[in-house]
């Protein structure tokens, strides 16, 4: 299921005196398979640009086209297509409404009018898939959970739906390092064993450096780079610029490169840095 | 999808014009008296002229009429059967009838009822809309504080009173905004608002409402704690920032509408209602 984006502007509140244009001109194409990191300051346009991908906005103007369908099309499906194209919102708040963990995840099969085995198979699969202990969570109160366990119940409620395409909009925004590890893990794994193209939003550098191939950067409204993880990271400068953090190891690599070490301008993992720091240092060549 | 798109009642469109510098005092008692005429108009007249102030009030406040009126556009089905029920409900002995079906029969009578009762809604809905599109929550808490304050003395908590309907009229933007992210998230995973049957229907509002209202409780617990943590006790001993000041513009828009008023209650004199 491709997504392929051509010319795309987006105003929120046309036609009134708060008209504002987020989205200019963007063009972009995601592949089956892909994982693809959207990254860029607060306000930048990311959400905004990911809601066109499931239809729950239509361009204003260019096209979004999903799997050959066009969104604008009066005669989509686009019940449909939400579901092969899950969507992960960053408060799991607006999303959890059942009273208990299992009837909630079940929520969006349930639309998909399937049988009741069917509609449990998929939930047993889709909570073991984030790591929710079927036996403990499935009668769980929903107030009950932790941050980081709303916001795997939250991504449970979406691989229910069996997406192909699932999008990740910071969704681990306000947990603790601890969370965020294990929502990273069970991402990861989503993509690599049921090879579910991936659309990861977010604000943290280290997180889509460690996870994305492809990075698009975003800067009010539009694209600013769209290119392979490492390279975009050559770009260090003009990152910062727009008001993007560096991953961690690379704020540590460019000021040992400004300090005279010979250090790659792209470094994304502290084994990387850890080779490359060393192979510097036998050599020799730094003066103090 | 946009549902904040519509709402204007509440929402403060920035400006420096005429209309935007008068000290909220004024537009608030000018505001209750073009609302107090509303409820004595009887004529297709005198709503034409008080249409001509609207529209006056809105060019001098640079608002796109465009814009003030597109807040009705939620309430238009109530509008329309409201007018529908007077049209064929409301009757007087000497009522003509226009159009029988069936056990219905709409009068002419029933027809103005229908007419006076729609515009006055509109008018008044308008003038409240102008008011706060052209006033800033700050300056209408203040004003409204302000005017209520002589009632204190028969023990009436103004200040307290005041900040729950400013608190109020805030929400209603905040909760549209965050009902837009819940019904998106449920339609993320494939909720068809339109259709199905009307229970389907109805089912199909509990994914939204239930997490706006706990949602709603959760802000405002937040509010209560944000609040108290600066320790707000209430109106008293409450000193202001801004000190309020009325000026020639006031009393010019002061003379204006009483002007207008003695115009309007001519009409209503001279003008025989229509129903
Ligand atoms: N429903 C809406 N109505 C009006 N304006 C909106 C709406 N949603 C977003 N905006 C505006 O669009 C702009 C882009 O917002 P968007 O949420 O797409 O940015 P973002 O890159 O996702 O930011 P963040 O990192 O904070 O999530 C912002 O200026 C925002 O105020
Ligand atoms: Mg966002």
């Amino acid at each position: 299921m491709p997504i392929e984006i051509n010319k795309l502007s987006y105003s929120y509140k046309k036609g009134t005196p708060f008209e504002k244009q987020v989205l200019k001109d963007i063009s972009l194409f995601i592949r089956d398979g892909e994982f693809v990191g959207i990254i860029g300051p607060t306000q930048a346009g990311k959400t905004t640009l990911a809601q066109h991908f499931n239809a729950l906005l239509i361009p204003g103007k260019g096209s979004v086209v999903v799997n050959a369908m066009n969104t604008a099309d009066k005669k989509a499906d686009l019940v449909k297509l939400r579901h092969n194209v899950g969507y992960v919102f960053q408060n799991p708040d607006y999303q959890l409404f059942a009273p208990t963990v299992g009837e909630d995840i079940a929520f969006g099969p349930r639309n998909q009018n399937l049988p009741t085995e069917e509609i449990e198979d998929r939930v047993a699969e889709a909570m073991d898939q984030v790591g929710l202990d079927y036996d403990t969570f499935y009668k769980r109160d929903i107030f009950a959970l932790s941050g980081g366990q709303k916001r795997r119940a939250a991504i449970a409620g979406v691989l229910a739906c069996k997406p192909q395409i699932m999008i990740l909009d910071d969704v681990t925004a306000g947990l603790d390092p601890g969370g965020r590890e294990e929502i990273i893990k069970v991402i990861q794994k989503l993509h690599t064993e049921k090879e579910i193209t991936t659309i990861y939003i977010s604000n943290s550098m280290d997180e889509v450096a460690m996870l994305a191939d492809r990075i698009i950067v975003l800067d009010q409204g539009q694209v600013l780079f769209d290119d392979q993880t490492r390279d975009v990271f050559l770009h260090a400068r003009k990152l910062i610029e727009i008001g993007l953090e560096l991953p961690e190891v690379m704020s540590i690599t460019t000021r040992l490169a400004e300090a005279g070490f010979d250090l790659p301008g792209a470094v994304l993992s502290i084994e990387e840095a850890v080779d490359a720091i060393a192979a510097n240092l036998q050599q020799g060549q730094v003066k103090d | 999808m946009e549902l904040t798109k519509n709402i204007t009642l509440g929402v403060y469109l920035p400006g420096e014009t005429y209309i935007h510098n008068l000290d909220p005092r004024t537009k608030i008692i000018a505001a209750a008296i073009l609302i107090t005429l509303l409820l004595f108009i009887k004529s297709y007249l005198a709503y034409a002229i008080f249409l001509f102030l609207i529209i006056a009030i809105l060019v001098i406040a640079t608002i796109p009429p465009g814009y003030a009126f597109s807040g009705l556009k939620p309430m238009l089905p109530i509008l329309v059967l409201m007018w529908l029920f007077q049209l064929f409900l409301y009757s007087t002995p000497d009522a003509e009838v226009i159009v029988s079906w069936w056990i219905f029969s709409a009068t002419d009578a029933g027809l103005h009822m229908g007419n006076l009762i729609s515009m006055r809604v509109l008018f008044l809905f308008t003038v409240t809309t102008i008011l706060t599109l052209t006033t800033s929550i700050v300056s209408l808490t203040d004003g409204l504080e302000s005017l209520l304050n002589p009632l204190k003395k028969i023990g009436l908590p103004s200040q307290e009173l005041v900040m729950t309907m400013i608190i109020a009229l805030r929400f209603v933007l905040i909760l549209a905004e965050e009902l837009d992210k819940i019904i998106k998230a449920q339609m993320a995973r494939g909720v068809a608002f339109d259709r199905g049957n009307f229970i389907q229907k109805t089912k199909s509002l509990f994914p939204v409402f239930l997490p706006l209202f706990i949602n709603a409780f959760k802000r405002a617990e937040e509010l209560i704690v944000a609040m108290e943590a600066r320790s707000y006790t209430g109106g008293k001993g409450r000193t202001k920032m801004k000190t309020l000041h009325m000026g020639r513009v006031d009393l010019f828009a002061g003379l204006f509408i009483l002007l207008f008023s003695a115009l309007i209650i001519y009409v209503i004199l001279i003008v025989p209602p229509v129903i």
